[in-house]
């Protein structure tokens, strides 16, 4: 440890530490634009430049790059400092007159206007772009060329480059946003979107999953993560203090013996794009029922401001009249012949946030084919809403289009439709458009169901083993199944079906046992032969053979019952409880005797 | 014998021709009531006896039918099922049993509409085809 | 290369070069016992004997035209467990045939036993082969055995060998550990002896008989003997299928069965401890009677015999070996056999499956596989 005095007040550091980094410890802010904790201190921008008394004189150092020793008398805002400083900043303004950065630098030190000649660029060559290339991607796609007044950055030749991965880390380290990837690499750059948002917000490869996450921690997204897949970069490894971030973690496949398993794993929203009628993806307003979700929501991409798309694809503009259309891929023979059951709902209630957030003067127009407000004080909001005065258009929408043939249609969506109430047909033009999209089965629900045994309906959705008596079973024990999984449904009814479907699997849990279906395979040691046919054709392994009394004994415990030993078994040994032979038979001469006195 | 109605006897299994059956009953399918269902657990659990005993008591078709191969609720009981149903195909023309007379099919638990086809479209079948022999022999 | 060497007859008697080709057997190939037909001294019937004193081997006669069982069965009560020692069984080659079946099935087990085939020249029914031997013993055989070598016929006054054997293509037991050959070979000179395994090279060489050669004749004799079979089995099957081609045909054919279920007792490839037959599956309730009776107003008693035939024939006519003993063992003299056989030609075939061929071939039952039979469903999976 070393001790020394910083602005007159004696402070101790370890040896080593540089006098920036001993201020910042000290709540002493010193000024600079090249250093960066990820990146070597290179003393470039010196602005940084602090006074240090050695005894006998005084010197002005870089205190980015500068190491503490014992007894020296450091002034980080002494006039002669501040001076030296502003003279920096002055130039840099001349450099740089337009920038927003700059000025807003030059402000903070009080310049107004600089003594020098203007020169017109946006670069202050602080050179963290080049330095974050070079020391932490390893590619040096950049660098710093000419000299003299004539530095600037410059990828090799001036072409764009294709050693350049995109990262990005160049961008986003400049302080002026000078610095446009897209002049550097020679490939475009793809932007990650964000899966919670719907596509309509960007992200990091480092990202808070969504604001409620349990627990709520950043996630690194391994296939975008510059450290993974180039084994450089870690710069986020510098900034976080808790020291949290493992860059190095493996894949690992983490095997838990459970008493039971619950399916949760919800639905997909039926994309829009193939219903070429409906132009999403062609007309930047027309918006599925999940993106508008994000854009009313206050966590959203719009904190909760329900914005429309303007000319650049930017959300900014307050929709003066909103279409929602429903029942789009639900109840449609063509794509889904179910309803979908929560878009009635979840439409009110984007009207009502239309009204109240965007004003009672916006027009929303519901296009819908019947309005299903089957839950409790579902009907009740149904009607406060047509008091708030949204318009219900009994009749699905045909089309949209943007070909606008009166003058009040320029510039607007135009849903075409019918309403069959009046038996009219109708152009509403509008500024934006909810299509209330299907809910459908995961694109992986076959895999899943294969793995966990779990059937698909015609739908499908997961199959419950039956759908009055056992709707949250699955034709697996112990395997049960929640939410919109198992078919479209809305949040209550998800809640109170995971419940069930929580207390099923605490009830099998707790009890600490499990009781074996009483149909199940059983094998007469009288008459069994033991050829062990049926070993082999058992799918469980639950025949052994019995060496001893020359038999096979079925364990009960892992027999499900099939009956593929008694179906081959020929002297009847082996038996299925509860369909042995003598009851199918029996059941058989039952029909029969029946079909004969009756005649069919 | 136009007053002639085929006897059909179904061996189902529980978890997706049943269930078909189950579907096409409470889709309110209609199909001709000539089919008498035996559910068992697994088509894999049909002990040939069965089909055999069946046509000797008078049916005049037999139809086992269980789940799409590969998605047997016991892994692979339909794989063994179907080759029971090869020896009894194989076993019961010899003695003049029509071919047809012994039938699999694989009918999932959501194809209700599939369940009513197959029974709609044996009838007529079986109709053409005329009684089972067995019904005017005194024998069992 | 099958290791061939020979057996040298003396006195133009092959039963006692036999018997002293066993005696070596016994004393010099290290097994502990010996299971052969023997004329019992009590009664001049033939019967399979397990023999483990060399001088007890005296009456051995496996070339008598008869096999009152199908000594199958008993080599799999041997070998079911562990024995202790080695046995070596003089079998027929249906006989070997059905024990490998029961191999396959765990009713017997290849470890300690070495088979020891003989070509087979068919034989007498149980009923019939007393009326041709009479009290003739050893010389009937031997009379016999030149007179179908020969090629002469073996029909004495209003009987012939059983059909069974007239039907059958697998005179020679080709999967035998030791094949003695008498098809094509001069018995009064000698008997091939041939080693088809490493066993049964093993046992020969301990045995030191003389070199040979397979005769040149032998084969076309074979060829010939089978293609006369092959004949008399395509006829059989042509006059069975005709008189079984429909329920009511059937029902006549199997009329007289009174379900004594011997046809299945004496079927050594019906390996179950208690037919199904005889469990309480089929013990029907009495009411049970009157309700089929009523059905048709009229109904055969005992019930269940067509139906008891059937199911034995999807039981195991995939493993039926064709030697006759259901016919042989039937008190009402059902010619089940030929509905056996003809039946089990096309069972076998739809599996591709022929029994007793390897104890490697599974039985058709016994496995399943993907993407087999999609003929059944329309061609789908």
């Amino acid at each position: 440890m070393v001790t020394f005095t910083l602005n007159g007040r004696q402070v101790e550091a370890e040896e080593g530490s540089t006098i920036l980094e001993v201020a910042e410890t000290y709540n002493v802010k010193i000024p600079t634009l090249c250093n960066h904790k990820a990146l070597e201190p290179a003393g470039l921008c010196r602005l940084c430049t602090v006074e240090v008394y050695d005894g006998r004189r005084t010197r002005f150092v870089t205190s980015c790059n500068y190491p503490v020793w014992g007894g020296m008398e450091v002034k980080t805002d002494s006039e002669d400092v501040i001076r030296h400083r502003k003279m920096i900043v002055e130039l840099l303004l001349a450099r740089c007159p337009n920038n927003e950065f700059v000025k807003g630098l030059a402000a903070e030190f009080g310049i107004e206007a600089t003594r020098f000649k203007l020169e017109e660029d946006d670069c202050v060559l602080c050179g963290l772009c080049v330095r974050m290339c070079a020391e932490r991607m390893g590619v040096s796609a950049i660098s710093m060329t000419g000299r003299g007044t004539d530095i600037r950055v410059e990828t090799p030749f001036q072409i764009k480059s294709d050693a350049c991965q995109v990262c990005g880390a160049c961008e986003s380290v400049c302080p002026t946003g000078r610095i446009d990837v897209r002049e550097i690499a020679k490939y475009e750059p793809r932007p990650l979107l964000s899966d919670w948002e719907v596509g309509l917000q960007e992200r990091g490869a480092a990202y808070m999953p969504f604001p409620q996450a349990v627990p709520l921690a950043a996630v690194i997204d391994g296939e975008a993560c510059a450290h993974v897949r180039t084994g450089n970069c870690g710069v986020c490894r510098e900034f976080c203090e808790a020291g949290a971030i493992d860059l190095d973690m493996k894949e690992e496949i983490i095997e838990v013996e459970v008493g039971s398993i619950i399916l949760a794993t919800g639905y997909d929203l039926m994309d829009p794009s193939p219903m070429k009628q409906y132009g999403y993806g062609v007309y930047p307003n027309v918006f599925t029922s999940l993106e508008f979700e994000r854009l009313s929501n206050a966590t959203g991409p719009t904190g909760g401001v329900i914005l429309i798309r303007d000319e650049n694809g930017e959300l900014t503009v307050p929709p003066k009249s909103v279409a929602i259309l429903h029942c789009i891929g639900s109840r449609d023979v063509n794509h889904h012949e179910y309803c979908s059951r929560v878009c009635c709902m979840y439409a009110l209630k984007y009207g009502h946030l239309i009204k109240e957030k965007v004003g009672h003067e916006t027009k929303v127009y519901n296009f819908y084919i019947d309005l299903r407000c089957f839950g409790k004080g579902y009907e009740e909001f149904y009607r406060r809403l047509q008091e708030e005065g949204i318009t219900f258009i009994r009749g699905k929408a045909a089309e949209i289009t943007d070909q606008a043939i009166t003058p009040e249609e320029e510039g607007k969506l135009v849903v075409i439709g019918e309403d069959t109430l009046l038996g009219k047909r109708l152009r509403v033009p509008v500024d934006a458009v909810i299509l209330c999209m299907a809910m459908e089965a995961r694109s992986d629900a076959l895999d899943v169901g294969r793995i966990f045994g779990v059937s698909q309906g015609a739908d499908g959705f997961f199959l419950e083993e039956h759908p009055k008596l056992g709707p949250l079973n699955t034709a697996t024990d112990g395997v049960f199944i929640a939410g919109a999984c198992q078919g479209p449904k809305d949040i209550p009814d998800a809640v109170s079906q995971a419940s069930g479907a929580a207390a099923k699997s605490l009830a099998l849990a707790t009890l600490g046992k499990v009781l074996v279906p009483s149909t199940i395979s059983w094998i007469d040691p009288n008459i069994c032969a033991g050829c062990q046919t049926c070993i082999g054709l058992c799918p469980y392994t639950a025949i052994e053979f019995d060496a001893r009394r020359g038999v096979s004994v079925v364990n009960e415990a892992l027999c499900k019952g099939c009956g593929s030993c008694a179906g081959f078994c020929p002297s009847g040994a082996a038996q299925v409880r509860h369909f042995n032979q003598k009851q199918i038979f029996a059941e058989l001469d039952g029909v029969m005797d029946a079909i004969s006195a009756v005649g069919i | 014998m136009e007053d002639y109605e085929p006897t059909i006897i179904a061996f189902t299994c529980n978890w997706c021709t049943y269930t078909a059956a189950d579907l096409a009953g409470t889709s309110r399918l209609s199909y001709p009531p000539n089919v008498r269902l035996i559910r068992v657990m697994c088509t894999g659990m049909v002990d040939p006896k069965y089909v055999i005993k069946a046509l000797l008591e008078g049916a005049d078709a037999v139809l086992i039918s269980g789940c799409h191969i590969g998605d047997c609720h016991y892994m692979n009981g339909n794989l063994k099922a179907r080759r029971r149903v090869k020896l009894l195909k194989e076993l019961l023309p010899r003695f003049g049993f029509d071919e047809q007379r012994v039938k699999l099919t694989w009918i999932g638990a959501s194809d209700g509409i599939q369940f009513a086809e197959t029974i709609t479209e044996m009838v007529p079948k079986l109709k053409a085809l005329g009684p089972n022999e067995v019904r005017n022999q005194m024998v069992l | 290369m099958a290791k061939i060497a020979k057996i040298e007859v003396k006195e133009q008697n092959p039963l006692n070069s036999l018997q002293g080709f066993f005696k070596t057997l016994l004393e010099q190939g290290e097994i502990s016992a010996i299971l052969v037909p023997q004329h019992l001294p009590m009664k001049d019937v033939v019967m399979p004997t397990l023999v483990t004193d060399p001088e007890k081997l005296n009456g051995t006669d496996p070339l008598a035209p008869v096999f009152p069982m199908n000594a199958a069965k008993l080599v799999s009560r041997l070998t079911g467990k562990p024995l202790g020692g080695s046995v070596a069984v003089v079998l027929r080659p249906c006989e070997i045939r059905a024990f490998i079946e029961l191999v396959k099935l765990k009713q017997g087990r290849m470890e300690e036993v070495i088979l020891v085939g003989i070509d087979c020249l068919g034989a007498y029914s149980n009923v019939d082969y007393p009326r041709f031997v009479g009290d003739d013993g050893t010389q009937a055989t031997l009379r016999f055995c030149q007179n179908a070598l020969a090629g002469k016929s073996t029909a004495v006054e209003d009987f012939d060998l059983s059909p069974a054997c007239k039907a059958c293509e697998y005179p020679i037991a080709e999967n035998a550990d030791v094949l003695i050959g008498l098809v094509g070979v001069d018995i009064n000179q000698q008997m091939l002896v041939k080693a088809n395994t490493p066993e049964g090279e093993a046992l020969l060489e301990k045995l030191k008989l003389p070199e040979a050669k397979e005769p040149d004749g032998r084969k076309k004799a074979i060829d010939s003997l089978v293609a006369q079979r092959v004949a008399y089995r395509d006829k059989m099957f042509a006059e069975t299928t005709e008189a079984t081609s429909s329920i009511e045909k059937l029902t006549s054919y199997l009329a007289n069965c009174v379900n004594c279920f011997n046809c299945r007792v004496a079927c050594p490839v019906c390996y179950c401890k208690e037919c199904v037959f005889v469990t309480d599956v089929f013990d029907h309730e009495p009411t049970q009677y009157l309700r089929w009776a009523k059905r048709k107003g009229i109904i055969k008693m005992p019930t269940d015999t067509v139906f008891f035939h059937i199911t034995r024939l999807a039981h195991m006519s995939t493993a039926c070996i064709g030697c006759g003993q259901c016919s042989n063992a039937c008190p009402n003299n059902i010619p089940v056999m030929e509905l056996f056989r003809t039946v089990s030609s096309h069972t076998q075939k739809a599996f591709d499956y022929e029994p007793g061929r390897s104890v490697e071939d599974e039985p058709p039952l016994s496995i399943f596989r993907e993407g087999e039979f999609l003929e059944l469903t329309g061609g789908k999976e």
